[in-house]
């Protein structure tokens, strides 16, 4: 995590040329999504429940933070996140899929919104750089 | 929770691509009015034993010959050609003997008529309708009742009406749905075939009324009660319409007809009389009553200026005949406040939610077995119970809400299979005194699922579930009957639903196997201090009561709580479920072992979803169901029953569904089977259910293979 807030320092020293809305907009969905989830999830951690909302709210709005200041590296912070996801979900339910569809699907649908981000991520690093 | 809304929508929309085929299937169902139409309108002729397959090599004991006396076995009536009782046969197993339709033809099923009721809901009855109607066939004809009560009489062949009887029910009369489960039909032994009423049809009414009439005609039958009919607010008190109304077919044996009634739950301590009472089936003359809480004083009914005793435990759903031993097995539900039980008498807490078998010679109960001690959590009995022969011994075979199934010696009421006891129950802080820390389970077979943990929540996105989750855990929950809570929500695992509920289940008496289809659906609940209670029992409302699932918000007046009920455990904002599916399967049992056969869930999702929209998922979900099944000798079950308006048919050995059609509405109802001119017919009612929130129709459908 550490090499990640370094890089969250040296992106907002950058200048930014314009804004590319498609990533503001999903990276403001994930703030909002996270704020949400990681609030639930304490009150759930709290209450002596699961810890993975928790968690997974606060690698959300990870991302999201990051994806409004176009870090590539949101990318890679969200496939961890999806990968635990899925390991957890796994290890909870194992291959009942239809309680797969709260586990799985909206964190997927967010997992291939991230990954369309990359070319334009990756050309708003080159900009700037 | 106004952000869950985002994923959903994202997840509706990929599922509404995915599954554009199933639109197609409604145009089939359409085309099922364009059904034959040639009339016959000959006279029907009513006739019992027809042309009979051996149903079950059971000790029916020469009752279809023998001279009628009304103190001995009457004829019963076969199944086969005819359904003339609600349960099939006498003894309500559900199994019909015809074969004509199998496992190898079933596909070419077609639509063969539909007939329309024309009783749908006007004005207050809007969003009430739960007819659950299953039709009698008798001879050429198909007897049923409508939601409000209309008797009719329908060729069997051609779906073409005979006559229709309306006794003029008001809306005002309905209690928490206009439900009509069905009729039954007595031949009186002393009358000749052609006489008035010789055969009759009898159901009882919304508003309190057993009504006869002519089975060939509809006129209503002058030797019974007064110009047919028999008030049974009598003895009850202070006439309250919605209060006290029969939705149930009475049982009818030896000639006495016997009737409970349906007590709207949870309005107040002073309630209507959950009293059993037995009547002349051709006079209409009170034979006896039975007023669990003061059986001797009110046999013959209460004094002038008195009632039957208020508030007991009453008996909504159907009983079963036994003509050999002369009872009657009454599944009585349980007292009028359900979820608080200080205040009941110790009469109350020997008979509620038990089996009570009574012999209706005398009106004396003979024994009774309950299911549930101090029940706080509405078991009531919901099932018909069905007679068999279970290793050679005259059974009484009895589901409940709970999912255990047992089986009973009729005689005595023993039971025949294991009875196992839960121990050290939680007795919770409203009432520990009250509540009772064992309970009875079944060991031979239960349909009931392991408790609840913190990952079966379910929702349809990481937003919603988590909401459930911390639902979860903010509530009581020390798993299968957890006492009720005021402090915070308590969860009820198996929810009032069932496990097995009025649909009941059906036995192939061949095969030795049981078909029950149950409910797996949680509830979660609430105790509400008196002084934040803002409803009003039945009595004290102006004008029509809500609609709404039972309980929701209920008074229980006279005892220090309300209850508020989130049935089915739903989230409040998206309607979905809180737990994961399935919501609901169909099992079958091996009779022998008590083993499960096979297991599956009944229901598909397409028409589920979050915000009550459509996914038009074809996959199997399992979607809570009402109403039963049917198993036949060509080694099928028919069922519609779950929310999905699916009408299907399943192979009784492995499960699987061989065939289904789309109904124009709910199919909350107990399919038939049965045959005319050498055709078998598989019928059902598609009329909905408001509790099951499927959609309102007023069919009666047939089906049956292509003609020669």
């Amino acid at each position: 995590m550490s090499h990640i807030s370094t890089d969250v320092q040296s992106e907002t020293s950058a200048p930014v040329t314009d804004t590319i809305w498609g990533v503001k907009i999903l990276g403001w969905l994930n703030v909002l999504l996270g704020l949400v989830i990681f609030a639930g999830g304490m009150w759930l951690i709290l209450l002596g429940g699961s810890w993975y909302y928790g968690l997974a709210g606060l690698g959300l709005l990870l991302t999201g933070l990051m994806l409004n200041r176009y870090m590539l590296e949101a990318v890679w912070v969200y496939c961890a996140v999806w990968f635990g996801t899925a390991m957890w979900a796994w290890w909870e339910v194992g291959n009942d899929w239809w309680a797969q569809v709260p586990r799985l699907v909206a964190p997927t649908l967010i997992l291939i919104l991230v990954l369309l981000c990359i070319p334009s991520l990756a050309r708003h690093r080159t900009k700037s750089i | 929770m106004t952000h869950t809304p985002v994923p959903a929508r994202c997840f509706i929309a990929a599922t509404l691509a995915l599954s554009l085929s199933s639109f197609a299937m409604p145009a089939v169902a359409q085309s099922q009015s364009d059904a034959p139409s040639a009339t016959s309108p000959a006279a029907s002729e009513p006739q019992s034993g027809t042309a009979s397959q051996d149903v079950s090599a059971e000790d029916t004991g020469g009752t279809t010959t023998e001279e009628a006396a009304t103190d001995g076995p009457q004829p019963e009536m076969t199944v086969g050609a005819d359904w003339p009782y609600y349960g099939g046969d006498a003894r309500a197993t559900r199994y019909s003997p015809l074969s004509q339709i199998t496992r190898g033809n079933v596909a070419k099923l077609e639509p063969a008529f539909t007939y329309h009721t024309q009783d749908l809901p006007e004005g207050s009855a809007e969003g009430k309708y739960s007819p659950e109607v299953t039709p009698l066939k008798i001879g050429d004809d198909l007897l049923m009742c409508s939601a409000m009560n209309i008797l009719i009489s329908v060729d069997a062949a051609t779906g073409e009406e005979n006559w229709r009887h309306d006794p003029g029910v008001a809306n005002e009369a309905i209690p928490y749905g206009a439900t009509c489960r069905g009729v039954s039909v007595y031949r009186n032994p002393d009358a000749a075939e052609n006489d008035a009423c010789a055969l009759r049809v009898i159901e009882g009414t919304l508003d309190a009324r057993l009504i006869a009439v002519d089975a060939r005609t509809g006129e209503p039958c002058a030797d019974f009660g007064t110009d047919g009919q028999v008030d049974l607010w009598e003895g009850i008190g202070e006439k309250v319409p919605g209060w006290y109304a029969v939705t149930a077919p009475p049982t009818i044996v030896r000639g006495i007809i016997v009737t409970g009634a349906q007590v709207k739950d949870g309005q107040a301590e002073d309630a209507p009389s959950g009293v059993i009472r037995g009547y002349d089936a051709v006079t209409g003359d009170l034979a006896w009553a039975w007023d669990l809480a003061a059986p001797d004083r009110n046999r013959n009914g209460p004094a002038e200026g008195e009632t039957y005793t208020r508030g007991t435990p009453n008996m909504w759903t159907a009983g079963v005949a036994d003509e050999e031993l002369g009872y009657v097995y009454l599944p009585l539900g349980n007292s009028s406040v359900d979820y608080y039980g200080s205040n009941r008498s110790e009469a109350e807490n020997e008979y509620a939610s038990s089996l009570v078998a009574i012999d209706v010679t005398t009106g004396e109960d003979v024994w009774h077995f309950q299911t549930v001690r101090r029940d706080v959590w509405d078991y009531d009995l919901g099932s018909q119970a069905t007679l068999l022969d279970y290793q050679g011994t005259p059974a009484v075979l009895l589901p409940s809400k709970q999912g255990d199934i047992y089986i009973l010696n009729r005689e005595t009421g023993e039971p025949l299979t294991p009875v196992g006891e839960l121990t050290d129950l939680p007795t919770g802080e409203v009432e520990p005194d009250f509540i009772s820390e064992t309970q009875p389970v079944s060991e031979w077979h239960t349909l009931r699922k392991d408790a609840l943990e913190e990952k079966d929540m379910w929702g349809f996105s990481p937003i919603d579930q988590l909401w459930c989750r911390i639902q979860f855990r903010r509530a009581n929950y020390d798993g299968f009957y957890t006492p009720p809570s005021a402090d915070k929500p308590w969860i009820q695992y198996p929810g009032y639903n069932g496990g097995s509920d009025w649909g009941s289940v059906a036995v192939d008496t061949e095969r030795g196997i049981l078909i029950a289809n149950y409910n797996d659906v949680p509830n979660y609940n609430q105790l509400v201090p008196r002084d934040q209670v803002t409803s009003k029992p039945i009595n004290e409302q102006q004008g029509a009561s809500e609609g709404g699932a039972e309980g929701a918000a209920d008074p229980q007046a006279g005892s220090p709580y309300g209850i508020a009920v989130n049935a089915g455990w739903r989230n409040d904002v998206t309607g979905v479920p809180c737990t994961r599916p399935p919501y609901g399967g169909i099992r079958a049992i091996d009779m022998t072992t008590g083993e499960t056969l096979w297991d599956r869930p009944l229901g598909t999702a397409r028409r589920n979803g979050p915000f009550g929209i459509p996914s038009f998922l074809p996959f199997d979900i399992g979607t809570p169901n009402n109403g039963g099944a049917v198993v036949t000798a060509g080694g099928l079950i028919f069922i519609a029953s779950a929310t999905d308006n699916l009408f299907r048919a399943i192979d009784v050995e492995t499960g699987e569904t061989l065939w289904s059609t789309v109904l124009p509405a709910g199919g909350q109802a107990n399919p038939i089977t049965y045959e005319v001119d050498g055709r078998q017919y598989v019928m059902v009612t598609a009329m909905g259910h408001h509790f099951m929130e499927t959609p309102v129709g007023d069919e009666v459908m047939a089906w049956a293979l292509p003609g020669q």
